[in-house]
């Protein structure tokens, strides 16, 4: 169909219209100057029995009079008369001049070029009207013409008046000293032009009109003129308020398709000139996709133009018509309520479209805000993901690497994601998860870079640059430990809030705990392979020194996920919860969803590259470590009494007993172990010193960043002067 | 069904505050007295097949082994309401139906006679399970059975289930009366040995504290003993929380108790337990803290976890934790940043109870040694008179006045007590380093139970 809103498809004007110029007041012009002779056959007949042959000055003057009035009442409906003509500057459409005859008495000259501006006007305004019916001159112009339209027949009837006016020399008297009598003005919008002296008001329209026509405004920026001139003549009270008539006039067919789109959230605008656009080229399933969110965003937009009296309100007005569509998207036909008093009337000083307007909101946020609430049930799905993307029930986790360990060890390009999912599904099956109604659109992926070199390529997918100039090289063992992301899928209309983007902010939270409880794990065997050799007196030996290193590196972990869970993500959540069980509108509601996640993804470091890189650092470090445990402990036991326990399965009584006299037949520790005290001694300097240097990064950091005091305290204890 | 918990309750005392404990979960998770799960209990999130496993379409089963050595208890289970919970497969009365006397001594010979019978259960319970965990054991250290079987069992579990986790409920006897055990410190110090080297974990229940807080806090003037162990129950099902109801972390049992226990051997948990408003949070050891001596001062947390249940705003709990941390309301080992954490977890809907929170602390503090200190000079004054020692001697392992297990037992603990006052000293790092020469001999009466040389 259209590929753009851009262009505007208008039915043209039948050809005859502009074929026929004799439908049209112009034909009275433009014949003029073609052919002398058919205007004369136009003409009435005495115009014709009298001869245009005679000079007036051969007239007396009181005859004269008689002829001038008959003249000037043709040249205000902008006919020639026999001794005023009209000529047409060449090539301005808009400029007119009037000759009299020279032979005029010259006092009815005179009086005559007093008239001449009210004629001026009279043809501009009606060649205005002639040429702003087209169709693409859009509704607000067709609107503005029938009024003017509407104005110029009243005052053409008027023109009966004009005798007395010019005889009166009353021309600046109000009309409706001469006539109150043959039209019922009262409820007409032509009121305002009854009690208006005519000249003023006829200049301040023509003027309106010449502005408009030559910038060939249409839609708003008419209705903006319009109100602008108004404001412009607010001294003059009689054509301020023809002015606003017209504004209100031509705002009439504005106002309606404001009304379509506030109340039924539709843009019902053949021409264009509405101030907001729809971009049909966006889906809204590109929500899922889109990193930008853009259907949210550029789907509806406002465009330039926008009529000043709606100005402070248009946000609004865009935001009304965008809910009331999204409910239509889901299959829900709701209507805003409309009453007598609802109606987009005016837009009068007295503010009830604003106030129209502002209830229309208020039902369409609200309506939407508890269908997204209530029918999509979107605290719940937001406890869903924060259930297995922020763990917090994360004893399906636990299950999962349990049983995923052997498959997520594997290097990037071995591990089957499909395999994965279903180990997932199964974990989610068997644990807590399964009650959740929502644990089905969890999957999983694996993604291609670890993720501190996926933070860096973030900010530049922010700024839309091409991620380049990387100093992040990647490690060439990138397991699915580090590249392991859960995803989810959500679906419209909560796309709206769980947006791309969003969710890629999930990710990474997710990713960044998923690997420190990797680290946890891993630490806990370590931790079990100590609790394994407790029967071994250990005092003062390399193993004692291991396991409180193995503390050390525990308690460094869990502060972090401590920290993380407990001091980041819970309270955050927390506000998020209250205000969103406050919020007013669906974009409150993302704005505090997305306040939330900017500020987790903040305090969860992912935004301060040197310190995450030195917690990556400590965690490797961890790694090293719980890796090289077994052997460390392994080989600081003796050997050969490994095992003859492992044999002994048929141990007797008494060799319980020897075994408890003589404890050179129980395990002991190896007397070889040098190289292990080494290496345990290098790993507890190594991490110490590491995690040294974390100090003064963290204080320095959190100078500018409070929340890391609390990290710092966790991690490094409460005056632990080292 | 995930990181599954095998329960064992051995003994009097065990069995009773084991099935105050199964009245408490079949509570929390809406399971009915017959195993049935409540219509009411269907909210889910809730992680009942840790402790429990499903017969049938809606039968809940714990898993829990009831083993004593004399039948009053077990029939008295057997007896009551909750008769069709257990498994009755899962029940291990012995035949003779004569109990271990008090005797430690006999509770671990007869343990050593029914082991077969024992670990068929387990085995059974084991293999019914995907990836079990590890075990819990209530018993109390004092008696005969609990003390003396549990402490076979024990031994039994590390040899063949070395890769589990043992985490046990050791109630210990109340030192400020006379017991009507008199060989209470020989059965304690004989017991404390094995849970020294063959747990992960103790949960120390002490029965003085207990009484005391029933006395002081609950107003009973004197306290039965179903109340006090209703009290233990209560911390059994709260410690236990953060498997049932899972949270961000401390899901799996190894996670909880690593993060807990500093050393291997340094593993005994005091726990406090109170009904709390979040200000008053610090102020609750009182299930298992010695008398508050002046040494007690010297005292240190090495690491406190702290499990509050109940709708609770994380700020809040956040701010007093963070009190805590900067007034140093309580001391903290000094070698190293202590590690305090606070796990929120989810109650129980099914449970109503008059406070909107309740909390529990587990804490690995050193003043835990001077409970041990107290059962050393007790053993010792009964050592020095060499009373009662012939009870023991009828029995194999201290046949021909072989009384060396008491002096190895002693050895240990002594050791044991050492080593958590060396925590209380700032350089505990190098705690027993500074003699590389003794590091080389590697001479250590390191008593083996690792090895399965146990096993018959």
């Amino acid at each position: 169909m259209e590929n753009s809103s851009s262009t505007i498809s208008c039915p043209s004007t039948p050809r005859w219209n502009s074929e026929r110029p004799f439908l049209t007041g112009q034909f009275h012009q433009d014949t003029k100057t073609t052919s002398r002779f058919a205007e004369a056959k136009g003409l009435s007949v005495d115009s014709l029995s009298l001869g245009s042959t005679t000079a007036i000055g051969c007239y007396d003057a009181a005859v004269q009079e008689l002829i001038v009035i008959d003249d000037l009442l043709s040249v205000l409906v902008g006919i020639e008369g026999r001794y005023i003509s009209i000529k047409r500057v060449r090539g301005k459409e808009d400029k007119f001049s009037f000759q009299v005859d020279a032979s005029m008495d010259l006092a009815l000259q005179e009086l005559s070029k007093r008239i001449f501006p009210l004629c001026e006007s009279f043809m501009l305004i009606n060649q205005f009207v002639e040429s702003r019916s087209q169709f693409s001159n859009g509704l607000v112009n067709h609107a503005f013409a029938a009024a003017l339209r509407a104005l110029l027949l009243l005052l053409s009837h008027l023109n009966e008046w004009v005798p007395c006016i010019v005889f009166d020399s009353r021309i600046t008297r109000p009309w409706w000293h001469n006539s109150n009598t043959s039209f019922d003005l009262e409820d007409s919008p032509y009121k305002a032009c009854g009690s208006t002296p005519m000249m003023g008001s006829m200049q301040a329209l023509s003027i309106v009109i010449q502005k408009a026509s030559a910038n060939n405004f249409v839609g708003s920026e008419v209705l903006n003129l319009l109100q602008s001139q108004a404001k412009a003549m607010a001294g003059d009270n009689a054509v301020r308020s023809l002015l606003e008539k017209m504004a209100q006039c031509a705002s009439n067919a504005y106002l309606s398709i404001l009304e379509r789109w506030v109340y039924d959230g539709v843009i019902d605008d053949p021409y264009g000139e509405f101030f907001i656009a729809e971009n049909k080229t966006l889906q809204k399933e590109s929500l899922t996709q889109d990193y930008d969110a853009k259907y949210w965003r550029q789907r509806y937009s406002l465009k330039d133009g926008i009529p000043s009296f709606l100005a402070n309100i248009a946000g609004t007005i865009l935001m009304t018509g965008k809910y009331l569509n999204v409910m239509r998207e889901c299959g829900h036909h709701v209507q805003v309520p409309v009453s007598e008093n609802s109606k987009l009337m005016s837009f009068g000083t007295n503010h009830h479209y604003l106030e129209c307007i502002k209830s229309a909101y208020d039902f369409a946020s609200g309506e939407l805000l508890n269908l997204i609430k209530e029918k999509y049930d979107l605290l719940g799905k937001l406890r869903s993901i924060k259930h297995y993307l922020l763990l917090d029930q994360g004893d399906f986790l636990v299950h999962f690497m349990d049983i995923a360990k052997d498959e997520l060890t594997k290097k990037l390009d071995d591990i089957s994601v499909a395999k994965l999912q279903s180990l997932l599904d199964l974990a989610l099956r068997t644990t807590a998860a399964a009650a959740d109604p929502f644990h089905e659109d969890l999957t999983c992926c694996v993604e291609t870079s670890s993720l501190l070199k996926r933070l860096g390529t973030l900010d530049s997918e922010n700024s839309r640059t091409v991620p380049g100039g990387n100093d992040l090289e990647e490690p060439v063992n990138v397991t699915g430990l580090e590249t392991f992301s859960l995803s989810y899928k959500v679906r419209w209309p909560l796309s709206i809030v769980i947006s791309r983007k969003a969710l890629a902010k999930y990710q990474l939270i997710f990713r960044f705990l998923f690997h420190c409880k990797h680290v946890d794990r891993q630490l806990c065997g370590a931790w079990q392979v100590h609790q394994g050799i407790r029967t071994l007196k250990m005092r003062g030996t390399a193993i004692s020194r291991s396991s409180l290193l193995c503390r050390s590196m525990l308690k460094f972990i869990n502060s972090l996920l401590h920290y993380l869970t407990f001091e980041v993500l819970e309270p955050n959540w927390h506000v998020m919860h209250n205000r969103l069980q406050t919020a007013k509108s669906i974009d409150e509601v993302i704005q505090h969803h997305d306040f939330f996640l900017d500020k987790c993804l903040r305090e969860c470091l992912l935004l301060l590259p040197e310190l995450l890189k030195k917690v990556e650092k400590l965690k490797s470090l961890c790694l090293q470590y719980a890796a090289a445990t077994q052997w460390l402990i392994s080989s600081s036991i003796d050997i050969p009494s490994l095992e003859e326990s492992s044999d002994g399965s048929n141990v007797s009584e008494k060799t319980k007993q020897s075994k408890s006299r003589s404890p050179s037949h129980a395990l002991k520790l190896s007397s070889s172990n040098t190289n292990v005290t080494d290496s345990i001694l290098k790993f507890e300097k190594e991490f110490n010193t590491e995690l040294q240097r974390l100090g003064p990064i963290l204080s320095s950091s959190s100078q500018t960043e409070p929340y890391l005091t609390h990290l710092a305290q966790c991690i490094l204890g409460v005056g632990n002067e080292q | 069904m995930p990181r599954e918990i095998i329960t064992l309750q051995v003994g009097q005392c065990g069995n009773q505050i084991g099935m105050e404990f199964w009245k408490q979960l079949c509570l929390e998770h809406g399971i009915s007295k017959d195993g049935i799960l409540e219509d009411f209990a269907t909210q889910g999130g809730d992680r009942k097949d840790v402790f429990f496993y499903q017969a049938d379409d809606q039968h809940y089963i714990p898993r829990a082994l009831l083993i004593d050595l004399e039948p009053r208890v077990i029939n008295g289970i057997q007896n009551s309401e909750y008769r069709n919970l257990y498994n009755h497969e899962n029940i291990f009365v012995s035949d003779h139906g004569g109990g271990a006397g008090n005797n430690w001594a006999s509770g671990y010979h007869q343990g050593k006679g029914v082991e077969e019978d024992i670990m068929d259960m387990i085995d059974r319970e084991a293999d019914g399970s995907d990836s079990l965990e590890g075990f819990v054991l209530c018993h109390s250290i004092a008696g005969g059975t609990g003390s003396g079987m549990g402490s076979y069992l024990l031994e039994t579990l590390n040899d063949r289930y070395s890769k589990k986790l043992v985490q046990t409920y050791s109630v210990f006897p109340n030192q400020m009366e006379t017991s009507d055990v008199v060989v209470q410190p020989y059965n304690s110090l004989l017991t404390l040995k094995r849970l020294t080297l063959n747990a992960d974990c103790v949960v120390v229940l002490d029965n003085t504290a207990l009484n005391r807080i029933a006395v002081e806090r609950l107003h009973l003037s004197n306290p039965t003993f179903a109340q006090t162990n209703s009290l233990v129950s209560t911390v059994m099902s709260a410690s236990t929380t953060t498997l049932r109801y899972p949270g961000y972390m401390n899901n799996d049992l190894v996670g909880l108790l690593a993060s807990l226990i500093p050393t291997p051997r340094c593993h005994f948990l005091m726990t406090g337990y109170t009904p709390l408003t979040v200000e008053r949070q610090t102020k609750n050891i009182m299930v298992s803290s010695y008398a508050r001596t002046k040494e007690a001062s010297q005292a240190k947390y090495i690491s406190i976890l702290n499990i509050i249940q109940g709708e609770v705003d994380p700020t809040q709990v956040h701010e007093s934790l963070q009190r805590i941390r900067e007034r140093k309301l309580v001391n903290f080992i000094e070698w190293g940043p202590a590690s305090i954490q606070v796990a929120l977890s989810r109650k129980s809907p099914y449970v109503q109870t008059s406070h909107r929170v309740s909390g529990l602390m587990l804490a690995s503090h050193t003043s835990i040694r001077h409970l041990f200190s107290k059962c050393l000079s007790q053993y010792e004054k009964l050592r020095k008179k060499q009373a009662f020692l012939d009870n023991y001697r009828k029995f194999p392992m201290f046949a021909d006045n072989d009384l060396s297990e008491f002096d190895e037992s002693r050895d240990v603990i002594e050791s044991l007590v050492d080593e958590y006052k060396a925590c209380e000293s700032p350089d505990y790092i190098k705690w027993g380093m500074e003699d590389p020469g003794h590091v080389l001999t590697g001479e250590g009466n390191a008593s083996g139970t690792v090895d399965p040389k146990l096993a018959v």
